[in-house]
C-alpha cells in the first residue's frame, strides 16, 4: 500500500499497519538495543507499554512504533548501537556486568574526580532513546482549556460503557490515546466496541478526543491531554479512570530476548496484521484472553508446539493443534543468540526444553491504574474495568532475567542493591532506576513491589493473594515531549506604559526592569545625565506604583504599616517612608503624601507595587479597618521633570503656581500642565529640582511632546535608567535589592531618621526593639576608590578586605561626573568592634568609607 | 497542578490566581522578646494548618483558609 | 472565527464600605460587576464619576477608564479563542475575574462576545498572547 523508509532502506506497509508490524512483516527482529548493556531487545508487549519498540520516527525519539501507524514516506531508525542497532559493538557491555553493578556510577567514577566528566561523554554517547536533533525547531502547541462534568480515560469497551452512561446526565469527554479500537483484532470483542462507539458519538453532550494521552491528574481535579500539536488542560468534575491492563511482565532467564513476545503483541500480529509472529511456538495461557491469543496464532499458520496452561483453564484449550500441553507448568528459561532458539518449561518437577523461534505469555492482567493512583483520598476519581482489577500475587516473582526492561536491571541487580540495605520498594526504585524509564513502571512496577514484599522479614515470596505496595505513581504517565510541557508556559509578561511608543521612536535601549520594559538610555546615557545635572530632562517613570489610601481608616492604616509619624503631614506634603516586615527589616519604600483628609496618596518602587497594594489590604482586612485602596499604577502615569531649569519648563505650560510655595519640597499639588491635569510630586532621587507628572495614562504621550517642544530652550533631552544609576548614586540613595540585604534594619541602611520608635504600634516595631539592645554588626556606608580599575562599574560585586578578611561587599560603582571621583555603595561589617574606614577592594583598589551624600550634601540643588 | 483555594469573595480558584501569605499568625506578640517566636518560630505543621491567601488576580481580598498540608483538603470545602 | 478588537470602554469604580456598595444606586444600561466585597466596577457608565466624596460613609466614585483596556472577541469562534488562554470557566451571560494569560482580568460574557478588560499596561503583552494562542480562531 506505500512504503516508510527504515535506516535508509525501504519498507513496503498495508493498510493499518504500524511502524512495528511493517517492520515485523519485513524481517526487523531486533526494534532496540537496551539502555545500558546494548542487549537485543525484540516487540514485546504491543500495547504501547514497553520501551522494546521505541524509535525516532521522523527525527521524532522515542515513539511507540508498535502503535503509531505508518505514513508514506516515514523515516525510521533504531536508537542506540554503534555503529548500529543490528551490530552493536557495544554489546561488549553486557559482558562486563559484572563490573558495572547497580549504581556503578555512583561508585566508578569517583575517583580520581577529571575521570567523571570523561567518563560521563562516553556514557551519554553509549546510552539514551536517540538524539534530538539541535536543528529542530519546536512546533507550536495549541493549548485549550475544557471544563466539563466527567472525563473518561481510555475509550475500550468499560470506558466508552461508562461515557454512556454518564452522557445522560451531564457534558463527558472520552480520551485515548490511540483511535478506538485500532489495536483489537476482529472478533465479539472488536464488534461490541464498534457497537459502543457508534452509540456514544451518536450523544451530543459527549465529545470524543482519539490520539490525547492523559498525562498525570493534579489537583483541582486537572488533567493534561497530549495530543498531536495540541495540549488540552481538562478540568472535570470527575475523572472515570478506563486505561484497561497491561499484560504481565515475565521474570526468567531470558525473558528479554527477541521472539518473546506478550500474548497481546502476537495475536495483534497474527489477528490484525496478518503476518506470523514466528513459526514454531511455545505459549503460556494463564488468562482468558490468552486462549484467543493462541487461537489467533494457530489460524495464522503458527505451529505451537507447547502450551503451559493454568490448571482452570485447560479444559478450554482447543483440543488440537496446540503441542505438548503442559498443566499448570512455567517458563524456566528462555535461551537464544540475537533470538528465542528455545524454551525450558517446568513439567512435574523438571524442566523439559522446547526448541522455538516464539514464546508467547499470557500470563496474567496488571491494571494500569497509574493515573487514579495520583489522585488524593477523596477526589472524584474512579476506576472501571480491567483497570480496577485486582494486582494480586500469586507466589510467582521470578528468580532471575530482566525486571525493568527501560533500565536494564535484572533480579540480580536487585538483590545486589537489597544486600547494599536498599530494603524497600520506594529506595530500590531511586537507587536502581526501577520503574524510572519510558514504561514509569507499567512493566516492571508489579514486578518490583513483589520483589520487595518477598525479601521483606526474610520470606522467598510474598504471602500468595496480597497486593504488595506498589511505588508512589507520579506523572507523567506515558512519555511527554518537551513542547508539551512547554505548551502554554510563557514566563515572560512585560509591562509598558503609555509612552512605550515614542521611546521606541526615539531609538531608545529598552530592557526589562522590574516587571516593565524601560528605556535604559537614549544613545548617550553621559549627555543625558548633564541634562539633568546641568539644564532640564524628562523620564518615564509612569512604572512606579501609584496608590490612593482613603475612606474611614484610612488615617489609622497608614500610620500603622509606615514606621515613620503620619498624622503630623499636612495636606499638600509628602515624606519618605520605608516599609518593615514583621522581622524588622526594610521591604521597600516610597513616598506618602496626604492629599486631603483621610485621602493619601503613595507612591512605591516600580517593581514593588503588587507587594504594596497586598500589604495595605492584608493590615486593612486585619486590623478590620474601613480603608480602601485604589491602585492607580495602571491609570495614571508619569513623567520626572528634572535639572535647574524644570520649573522655568513648566511655568511655559501652566497657569497654575508653581513656585516654591504652592509646590513645596516635600510636597505635591493638583496642576494642570499643558492641558493634563496632573498631580505635581516634588522628588529628590536625583538631586536637582524635580517634579514628577502623574497623569492619566492616555494622556501621557500627549504631555509627553509638549514637554519635549517646550523643552528645546534648554536643550532638554530624556534621560533613562543608565544616566539614573549614577544620579541617584551620587546622591547616596540605595536601590532597594540592589544595594541592601534582606536582612537589613533602618538601622543598618543609616535611615533611623525614617522610624519613630514613640510610635505606640507600626508594623516591625517589636523586632527593633528586640534588636535594639544588640551590637551593632553591620552597615551600608558611601566608599571612595583609588587605584581601582578604569571602568569603576567594574568594580560593582568586588569584595571588600581588611587584612586579608572579607568584611563587605561593593553594591554599586561608578566614576561621578560630577565630582570626578569614583564613587560607590556598599556594606562592611565590624572589625574588632568598630566599622573599617579603609578597605581593600577584591581586586586591590582601595576603598575608603566616605559620608553621603556624594553630591550637593545640604541638598540646595533639590530643593531648588 | 492547581490546589484550589476558596476566595472568601470568589469561590474556589486554582491557586495560581493568589499570592501565599503565610501561616496565620497574630499581628503582635505580648513583648518584644515573645516577638521573636511570632516571627520566626512557625508552626509549620504537618496537618491542619491555617495560613493566608491574597486573590492577586481576582478581587485582591485576603482569606484566611485552613489546609490540612499533608492532602491540600480545604477545611469546609 | 472571531474578530479581535482592542476597546476603550469607560470604567468607573465604586470604593467603599460593603454596605455602602449594596446601596449605591446603579444607572440604568450599565453593567455593575461587584469585584470585591467594598468595590462595584461599572463599566460603560460615562457620566456617575462626577461626584467624588472623599471620606465619610458615602463611596468613593472616581472614572478609572485610563486604566483598563478591552480586548475583544466576538464570533462563534469567541468561546473556543478564550478557551485558548484561560481556565477560567466562564458564565453564559455574566462576568467573572480571574487570570488571563497572566494579566488580573476582568471577563464580560454576552452571547458570542467576550470582552477581557486588563490592565492598560498589559494591553500589548495580551494583545500578542490572543494573537498567537487562538491564531486557528482568528480572523486575520
Amino acid at each position: 500500500m506505500g512504503t516508510i523508509e527504515f535506516e535508509g532502506r525501504p519498507v513496503s506497509f498495508e493498510q493499518g499497519d504500524t511502524i512495528a508490524s511493517a517492520l515485523y512483516r519485513a524481517g526487523v527482529r531486533t526494534f532496540s538495543r537496551s539502555l545500558k548493556y546494548h542487549r537485543r531487545r525484540g516487540l514485546y508487549c504491543g500495547t504501547g507499554d514497553c520501551p522494546n519498540c521505541l524509535m525516532t520516527v521522523d527525527e521524532r525519539p522515542a515513539v511507540h512504533t508498535c502503535t503509531a501507524p505508518c505514513a508514506e514516506g516515514m523515516r525510521i531508525e533504531r536508537p542506540g548501537g554503534f555503529p548500529n542497532a543490528e551490530r552493536d559493538l557495544l554489546h561488549v557491555t553486557d559482558s562486563l556486568h559484572r563490573v558495572m553493578p547497580v549504581g556503578f556510577y555512583y561508585k566508578t567514577f569517583v575517583r580520581p574526580r577529571f575521570a567523571w566528566p570523561i567518563a560521563e561523554r562516553v556514557i551519554r554517547r553509549a546510552t539514551g532513546l536517540g538524539a534530538l536533533p539541535p536543528t529542530t525547531a519546536a512546533t507550536r502547541q495549541v493549548v485549550r482549556h475544557e471544563h466539563v462534568g466527567t472525563l473518561v480515560v481510555g475509550a475500550g469497551i468499560a470506558g466508552l460503557d461508562a461515557a454512556r452512561d454518564a452522557g445522560a446526565g451531564g457534558t463527558v469527554l472520552v480520551c485515548d490515546e490511540g483511535r478506538i479500537g485500532h489495536a483489537i483484532a476482529p472478533g465479539t470483542t472488536a464488534d461490541r466496541l464498534a457497537e459502543l462507539a457508534a452509540d456514544v458519538r451518536s450523544l451530543e453532550n459527549v465529545a470524543v478526543l482519539e490520539g490525547f494521552t492523559a498525562l498525570g491528574i493534579y489537583e483541582g481535579l486537572h488533567v493534561p491531554l497530549a495530543g498531536d500539536g495540541e495540549l488540552v488542560h481538562v478540568h472535570p468534575s470527575r475523572v472515570i479512570v478506563a486505561t484497561g491492563a497491561v499484560e504481565e511482565h515475565g521474570v526468567f532467564p531470558g525473558n528479554d530476548l527477541p521472539g518473546v513476545m506478550l500474548g497481546r503483541a502476537a495475536a495483534g500480529l497474527a489477528g490484525i496484521h496478518g503476518v506470523r509472529p514466528g513459526e514454531r511456538a511455545v505459549v503460556v495461557v494463564r488468562t482468558g484472553e490468552g486462549i484467543d491469543h493462541l487461537r489467533a496464532l494457530t489460524a495464522a499458520g503458527v505451529e505451537v508446539v507447547a502450551v503451559a496452561v493454568s490448571t482452570a483453564l485447560a479444559s478450554r484449550l482447543p483440543s488440537d493443534g496446540v503441542g505438548e500441553i503442559v498443566v499448570d507448568g512455567d517458563v524456566l528459561e528462555a535461551r537464544g543468540g540475537s533470538s528465542l532458539r528455545s524454551v525450558a518449561l517446568r513439567r512435574d518437577g523438571r524442566g523439559k526444553r522446547f526448541d522455538c523461534d516464539l514464546l508467547v505469555l499470557s500470563l496474567g492482567l496488571s491494571p494500569r491504574d497509574g493515573l487514579a493512583r495520583m489522585a488524593l483520598p477523596g477526589e472524584p476519581v474512579t476506576l472501571v474495568g480491567d483497570a480496577a482489577g485486582e494486582t494480586r500475587h500469586d507466589g510467582r516473582c521470578g528468580h532471575d532475567g530482566t525486571v525493568c526492561l527501560c533500565e536494564d536491571v535484572s533480579i540480580h541487580d536487585l538483590e545486589q542493591a537489597w544486600d547494599e540495605g536498599f530494603r524497600n520498594a520506594e529506595i530500590l526504585k531511586r537507587y536502581t532506576t526501577t520503574t524510572m524509564g519510558p514504561c514509569q513502571g507499567a512493566m516492571c512496577g508489579r514486578a518490583l513491589a513483589c520483589f520487595a514484599a518477598s525479601h521483606a522479614d526474610g520470606r522467598s515470596h510474598p504471602p500468595e493473594g496480597t497486593d504488595a505496595p506498589r511505588t508512589t505513581a507520579r506523572p507523567p504517565t506515558r512519555p511527554v515531549t518537551l513542547e508539551s510541557l512547554a505548551a502554554g508556559v510563557h514566563e515572560i509578561v512585560d509591562k509598558r506604559t503609555s509612552l512605550h511608543e515614542l521611546h521606541v521612536s526615539a531609538g531608545a535601549q529598552l530592557d526589562r526592569s522590574g516587571g516593565w520594559l524601560r528605556p535604559f538610555s537614549y544613545g548617550d546615557w553621559r549627555g543625558e545625565y548633564r541634562a539633568v545635572r546641568e539644564r532640564v530632562s524628562v523620564m518615564d517613570v509612569g512604572t512606579l506604583g501609584k496608590f490612593t489610601i482613603a475612606g474611614p481608616g484610612a488615617d489609622e492604616l497608614v500610620d500603622r504599616l509606615f514606621p515613620c509619624r503620619t498624622d503630623d503631614l499636612e495636606p499638600g506634603r509628602n515624606r519618605y517612608v520605608l516599609t518593615l516586615d514583621e522581622a524588622g527589616y526594610v521591604m521597600d519604600d516610597g513616598l506618602l503624601g496626604r492629599a486631603d483628609e483621610g485621602d493619601w496618596y503613595l507612591t512605591s518602587t516600580s517593581g514593588g507595587a503588587g507587594r504594596m497594594d497586598a500589604r495595605l489590604r492584608n493590615l486593612a482586612d486585619r486590623l478590620e479597618l474601613d480603608a480602601h485602596v485604589l491602585d492607580r499604577t495602571a491609570q495614571w502615569g508619569a513623567i520626572n521633570v528634572a535639572g535647574p531649569y524644570a520649573r522655568d519648563l513648566l511655568e511655559r505650560l501652566t497657569d497654575d503656581p508653581i513656585g516654591a510655595e504652592a509646590v513645596p519640597s516635600r510636597g505635591f499639588a493638583d496642576v494642570t500642565v499643558a492641558g493634563v491635569p496632573c498631580r505635581a510630586v516634588r522628588t529628590g532621587f536625583v538631586g536637582e529640582l524635580a517634579f514628577e507628572l502623574h497623569h492619566p495614562r492616555r494622556r501621557g504621550p500627549g504631555l509627553w511632546r509638549e514637554l519635549v517642544d517646550a523643552g528645546r530652550e534648554w536643550d532638554l533631552r530624556p534621560h533613562g535608567l543608565d544616566a539614573l544609576e549614577l544620579l541617584r548614586l551620587e546622591k547616596g540613595h540605595v536601590y532597594l535589592g540592589q544595594d541592601t540585604m534582606p536582612d537589613d534594619t533602618p538601622a543598618k541602611l543609616r535611615m533611623s531618621w525614617a522610624v519613630d520608635m514613640s510610635k505606640p504600634w507600626f508594623v516591625g516595631k517589636q523586632a527593633l526593639e528586640r534588636m535594639s539592645s544588640l551590637p551593632p554588626s553591620r552597615r551600608q556606608v558611601g566608599l571612595e576608590f583609588s587605584g581601582g580599575p578604569a571602568d569603576t562599574a567594574a568594580l560593582r560585586g568586588e569584595p571588600l578586605i581588611v587584612r586579608g578578611t572579607v568584611v563587605g561587599r561593593i553594591t554599586s560603582a561608578e566614576r561621578s561626573i560630577a565630582l570626578d571621583r569614583a564613587i560607590g555603595l556598599g556594606w562592611v561589617r565590624t572589625v574588632d568592634g568598630g566599622f573599617p574606614e579603609r578597605l581593600e577592594t577584591g581586586s586591590g583598589a582601595t576603598a575608603r568609607v566616605v559620608p553621603t551624600p556624594f553630591y550637593d550634601p545640604k541638598g540646595g540643588r533639590m530643593r531648588g | 497542578m492547581a490546589i484550589e483555594i476558596p476566595c472568601s469573595w470568589c469561590g474556589p480558584r486554582p491557586f495560581t490566581e493568589f499570592s501565599f501569605g503565610g501561616e496565620w499568625r497574630e499581628l503582635e506578640a505580648p513583648d518584644p522578646e515573645a516577638d521573636f517566636a511570632r516571627v520566626y518560630l512557625p508552626e509549620n505543621r504537618e496537618g491542619w494548618q491555617r495560613e493566608r491567601w491574597f486573590h492577586a488576580m481576582g478581587c485582591r481580598t485576603w482569606t484566611t483558609v485552613t489546609r490540612d498540608t499533608r492532602t491540600n483538603a480545604i477545611e469546609g470545602s | 472565527m472571531a474578530e479581535l478588537r482592542v476597546e476603550h470602554p469607560s470604567v468607573v469604580v465604586v470604593l467603599g464600605s460593603r454596605e455602602a456598595c449594596d446601596a449605591f444606586d446603579v444607572p440604568d444600561g450599565t453593567t455593575p460587576m461587584r469585584i470585591a466585597p467594598g468595590e462595584l466596577m461599572l463599566v460603560d457608565a460615562p457620566g456617575v464619576a462626577e461626584v467624588r466624596v472623599p471620606t465619610g460613609s458615602a463611596p468613593w466614585v472616581e472614572d478609572v477608564s485610563d486604566a483598563w483596556v478591552a480586548l475583544v472577541l466576538e464570533g462563534v469562534d469567541a468561546l473556543d479563542a478564550f478557551a485558548r488562554l484561560s481556565e477560567l470557566e466562564l458564565p453564559v451571560d455574566g462576568w467573572i475575574q480571574g487570570e488571563v494569560v497572566r494579566a488580573a482580568a476582568k471577563v464580560l460574557v454576552a452571547g458570542d462576545r467576550v470582552a477581557i478588560l486588563v490592565p492598560a499596561m498589559l494591553a500589548t503583552h495580551v494583545e500578542d498572547r490572543i494573537r498567537t494562542d487562538a491564531a486557528e480562531v482568528l480572523d486575520s
